[in-house]
């Protein structure tokens, strides 16, 4: 690091490179959320509403597009309430009509209650836009660290101050 | 070059790469296992429509249906190395009032009124049982790490365990109503799987899985 500051060309390689893989990343997230039509393709199960299916930590991949048929009940979507900035990931048990109007029900698998009681208030029932996308696909454990790290802010703090001491320490 | 953050770095992608490329195997190996479910009966037993309230502090009124049901079918093969749980469910599906032309493909309106979970031996530490209900349930399947068994449901004369109504409030004397049975997948890994109206590969369609039209009656009196 040090020995690069004598070196701005080699600086600016390196910084243009950082740039390179943040730029990459995103385009990968924002690529993937126009092919699924979701505004967050990935999403990380907070709690253990879904058990035993889900954990927490759990990562699902996410699919918002009818193409064959309409979002239909069984399936587990993740879904909005107005007013709540956490999305929930439950099962659809009800639907009553068809098309973009249709009243959705969902429910937890492990909870005892439908989710009357967590939509918004006068809010009976979930139509098609409340929802973000369908669960596809799973893989447990991956999410974990972004859980481990929003509420453990200190772990950020700690990942930051080893980094910066490896990249101190480091001789090229 | 050859510094230890470099070489951590390797490591870590590495060690991403080969983990993704195993799930991804074993994700894969689902299509090659067979599954061929079967349903023998599927029939409402006991059907009645009462007046109820939706909660305890509601003054608005509501017509219940309550399906009584039998149902006996074959869901063994569902269960493979990668089955993490089934969730199995019925449903009530009926036409809306103005349309007649109800099939149960067509159906308008759809509520669960039973549904299972049913793990696979290697999930029953997670499932959502009291200690002694998940002693039983490790216990029946020691030694085994699927246990194919417990995809064989037998039911008579099943109470629901959701009571339906419409959001209008009025459920009872409709027509054309149908049960049917799904099922879904939960795999440790890799895709979620529903019950399909055609063969995929060598997944055989669910069969049977409707039962015959019966209608709700009028709301059950007081005596």
């Amino acid at each position: 690091m040090f020995s690069s500051l004598q070196n701005p060309r080699q600086a600016a390689a390196q910084l243009l490179n950082f740039g390179l893989i943040l730029s990459t990343a995103f385009m990968m997230w924002k690529g993937l959320s126009v092919v699924t039509d979701s505004p967050s393709p990935i999403v990380v199960v907070l709690s253990g509403s879904m058990e035993p299916a889900f954990q927490r930590g759990d990562l699902l991949l996410l699919w918002n597009r009818n193409l064959f048929e309409e979002t239909n009940v069984g399936e587990v979507v993740v879904y909005n309430v107005k007013g709540k900035d956490i999305p929930i990931v439950h099962r659809i048990v009800r639907k009553f009509g068809s098309g973009p109007d249709a009243k959705l029900l969902t429910k937890g698998d492990n909870n005892a209650a439908d989710d009357t009681e967590l939509y918004a208030r006068g809010q009976d029932y979930l139509t098609r836009k409340d929802i973000v996308g369908s669960v596809v696909a799973y893989m447990p454990f991956v999410g974990y660290v972004t859980i481990m790290l929003s509420e453990h802010p200190w772990l950020k703090t700690v990942m930051l101050g080893i980094m910066g001491l490896v990249v101190v320490l480091q001789r090229e | 070059m050859h510094s230890s953050l470099v070489r951590i770095q390797n490591a870590f992608g590495f060690f991403t790469t080969v983990a993704f490329v195993v799930a991804a195997l074993i994700a894969g190996t689902d299509f090659l296992a067979p599954r061929t479910p079967s349903v023998g009966v599927l029939k409402p037993t006991n059907v009645q429509v009462v007046r109820g309230r939706p909660h305890y502090y509601s003054s608005k009124k509501e017509e219940y249906a309550i399906i009584r049901f039998s149902l006996d079918a074959d869901l063994s093969s569902l269960f493979t190395w990668n089955t993490k749980q089934l969730f199995v469910y019925v449903t009530a599906e009926w036409p809306a009032a103005s349309a007649s032309s109800g099939s149960g493909a067509n159906a308008t309106n759809q509520a669960v009124i039973w549904d299972s979970i049913i793990t696979s031996p290697s999930a029953d530490h997670l499932a959502n049982l009291g200690p002694i209900a998940k002693k039983k349930l490790i216990r029946s399947a020691k030694g085994k790490s699927i246990d194919p068994s417990r995809g064989i449901l037998s039911l008579k004369n099943q109470r629901p365990k959701y009571q339906i109504t419409h959001p209008s409030g009025k459920i009872a004397e409709r027509e054309d109503v149908v049960l049917r049975l799904h099922y879904n997948v939960q795999p440790w890994v890799g895709l979620l799987t529903w019950n399909r109206d055609a063969d995929i590969g060598r997944w055989k369609t669910l069969r049977d899985n409707v039962s015959k039209k019966f209608s709700f009656p009028a709301v059950k009196k007081k005596e």
